[in-house]
């Protein structure tokens, strides 16, 4: 049974892939919880099976064995309709690639999400701008993605995860592509905007300095929860 | 605007040049279609009007029976007041009454007024009223030598005009020329001879080398009299407001003729032959336009398919963050339906302006077409609501279906799996 302050926990997760007819255990039964307001990061070798979990997680995959629950709701049993739903909902995503909507504005690409929500044209407006000028892009609100910079772009991703006030958001090797001054910036930013907002933060990373901000590092390997760093 | 709408419209844009060709493509397709309709249209209203208003009509009417096996006895008697109930119906514009029967007719040479007449032809006699055949037929247009017949005093005086009309051709067989006098023989009605002596008095060109070949006309009441048939024809010929009334047309004349012991036959009927053949073309037709909404559609196909292909991972994204399949279907097939759109008005202007031309200038036929016996010299598109709405149509369906199965697979792409993607 799931604790209150718990924001998803998994049970036993499982996923194992076929790759040219070869069974691929990508994870191996991970025990695992984030409570409300934490900004974890998981580390881990490439194919360690840090994505799969968090797709796992995410509702993008599904889990061969094991369960996962979201403040209350075992997401392992929902239907497709209902995952779409619960990602909409309650998961923030935030893209190594940043991938906006090229043809959307920044403005358009942040009230994405609420739209799909059907939220008022007026509350959209007032939230989109509040979440623009917390990443301090409120100047920028009606250009197109290709006319910012990398940094400023993983900015309005940001942004987009976070405007509709998700239970969780996961962030999936978020600095990848940014160089380490801008990295060290926008996960100052969010880490700002975690501690505002008491939102749930968690990436999947490499990278040293996401490492450095986190307040709990969790190793995979071998798809299995290997060793988790307490509270800095 | 929706937000699916929105973004439908501006992916438009991404790729310019794309969008442009995808739009070419269709646009031809439209205008291939819209031309071909009207050529065609065109054409074969041309062949229907020309050989309907210059020959048999748009419907006819005989006794029953006679247009199967026709017979010198099987008549419309009292054919005034049968005409009188025809001229009754709506969209009946005029009616000429007219006999058919068959006579042997000679000549002599030219220049020897006492000779034997040495050249002979079996010809089919037709009988017709000048008045209300000019009414109905404009038949003195096609007379290229000579002048119409005059109306017959026969009616009143019992005495013939004497009068002939030849086939350009039977003219030509008979080595007659205006002016010149033959003899007709034939067998009346009542069984006895029928002979008497014409003056040619003009040269007919039907533009069917088969009619001109075989057929000569004489006033009606000079056929009444000498087959001994008073009173009496052989058919009905009705001429409608309209071509696309004819059927409507045939019908209520049914109705009003039918106790009389009288068949109505349209066009479609009496020329079935003819008929036919349209129809066969109509089905060429309809295979070509088929062919050119194809290639089109499979130009359409390869763009949404490569489309599809390099959003694959945006439409990974679209789904990760809770977009639903549907949402993404309607987004693809939108965008398909936009560039239809403006396919459909771009293709829309240009047929206009293409069959506009067609219609005004159409084509000289060198050689000339022979269809159905009728020799056609040119050839005119015509402009008619079937040249928009079917290839507005068939552009849309086309761009709807054709998008159908690149945005089914857009919609159920692996989120996870596409997102991997670099």
């Amino acid at each position: 049974m799931s604790n209150n302050k718990n924001v998803i926990e998994t049970r036993g997760l499982k996923k194992t892939y076929e790759d040219g007819g070869v069974p691929v255990e990508a994870v191996r039964g991970i025990d695992f919880t984030l409570t409300k307001g934490e900004f974890t990061a998981i580390i881990g070798p490439s194919g360690s099976g840090k994505t799969t979990f968090l797709n796992l997680m995410a509702g993008l995959d599904s889990p061969t064995d094991g369960e996962v629950e979201l403040s209350g709701n075992l997401i392992s049993k929902m239907s497709g309709k209902e995952l779409s739903n619960y990602r909409r909902d309650h998961i923030g995503f935030i893209f190594q690639a940043y991938n906006l909507f090229p043809v959307l504005t920044v403005e358009e690409n942040v009230e994405y999400i609420m739209l799909l929500q059907g939220i008022h044209k007026k509350e959209r407006h007032e939230r989109v701008m509040q979440i623009l000028e917390q990443v301090e892009l409120e100047n920028f609100a009606h250009r197109l993605p290709s006319k910012l910079s990398g940094g400023q772009q993983q900015r309005v991703a940001v942004a987009r995860a976070m405007v509709s006030r998700p239970a969780l958001v996961i962030a999936d090797e978020p600095t990848a592509n940014l160089d380490s001054k801008t990295s060290g910036d926008l996960l100052d930013m969010m880490k700002k905007l975690n501690e505002e907002t008491g939102m749930t933060f968690l990436f999947s990373t490499h990278d040293e300095i996401v490492m450095k901000r986190a307040r709990k590092v969790v190793t995979i390997r071998d798809g299995l929860l290997f060793k988790s760093e307490e509270e800095k | 605007m929706g937000l699916i709408s929105k973004l439908a419209w501006r992916n438009i844009f991404r790729q310019k040049r794309r969008t442009i060709l995808t739009v070419l493509t269709m646009t031809g397709g439209f205008v291939l279609s819209s031309l071909s309709i009207g050529w065609m249209d065109g054409s074969y209203s041309g062949m229907i009007l020309f050989f309907t208003n210059h020959q048999t009509g748009q419907v006819q009417v005989h006794k029953d029976g006679y247009l199967d096996n026709p017979s010198i006895y099987d008549t419309i008697d009292n054919y005034n007041s049968v005409g009188e109930r025809i001229s009754n119906q709506d969209n009946v514009r005029s009616w000429a009454p007219r006999i058919y029967v068959g006579a042997l007719l000679a000549s002599r040479d030219p220049g020897v007024s006492d000779g034997i007449y040495s050249n002979s032809a079996a010809a089919a006699v037709i009988g017709i009223d000048p008045v209300m055949e000019e009414n109905a037929t404009a038949f003195s247009e096609q007379i290229i030598e000579g002048e119409m017949l005059t109306v017959s005093e026969a009616d009143s005086s019992l005495r013939a005009t004497g009068q002939i009309l030849l086939g350009k051709q039977l003219a030509v067989m008979l080595n007659a020329s205006v002016g010149d006098s033959l003899v007709l023989f034939s067998q009346a009605a009542d069984g006895s001879g029928a002979d008497r002596k014409y003056a040619v008095r003009g040269i007919v060109s039907t533009g069917s080398n088969e009619v001109d070949r075989t057929t000569c006309y004489l006033t009606l009441a000079d056929t009444q009299l000498l087959f001994a048939l008073e009173n009496r024809v052989h058919e009905i010929a009705v001429m409608t407001t309209s071509l696309r009334e004819v059927d409507k047309v045939a019908a209520e004349i049914s109705l009003a003729t039918d106790s009389l012991g009288l068949s109505t036959a349209s066009w479609k009927v009496f020329a079935k032959e003819f008929y036919a053949g349209m129809k066969a073309d109509e089905t060429q037709l309809k295979i070509m336009l088929a062919i050119i909404i194809g290639v089109a559609a499979l130009g359409v196909l390869n763009t949404i398919l490569m489309m599809v292909l390099e959003r694959r991972r945006e439409f990974g994204v679209m789904k990760a963050i809770g977009t639903k399949p549907k949402s993404i279907v309607r987004m693809i097939v939108l965008e398909a339906n936009v560039m239809g759109l403006v396919s459909v008005l771009l293709g829309g202007v240009l047929s206009t302006i293409g069959l506009l031309i067609l219609s005004k200038h159409g084509m000289i036929l060198d050689p000339p077409l022979d269809y159905g016996g009728f020799v056609f010299r040119e050839m005119v598109a015509s402009i008619t609501p079937a040249c928009y709405w079917i290839p507005s149509l068939s552009v849309m369906i086309t761009s709807s279906v054709v998008s159908l199965i690149p945005a089914l697979k857009a919609a159920h792409t692996d989120a996870a799996k596409s997102l991997r993607t670099v």
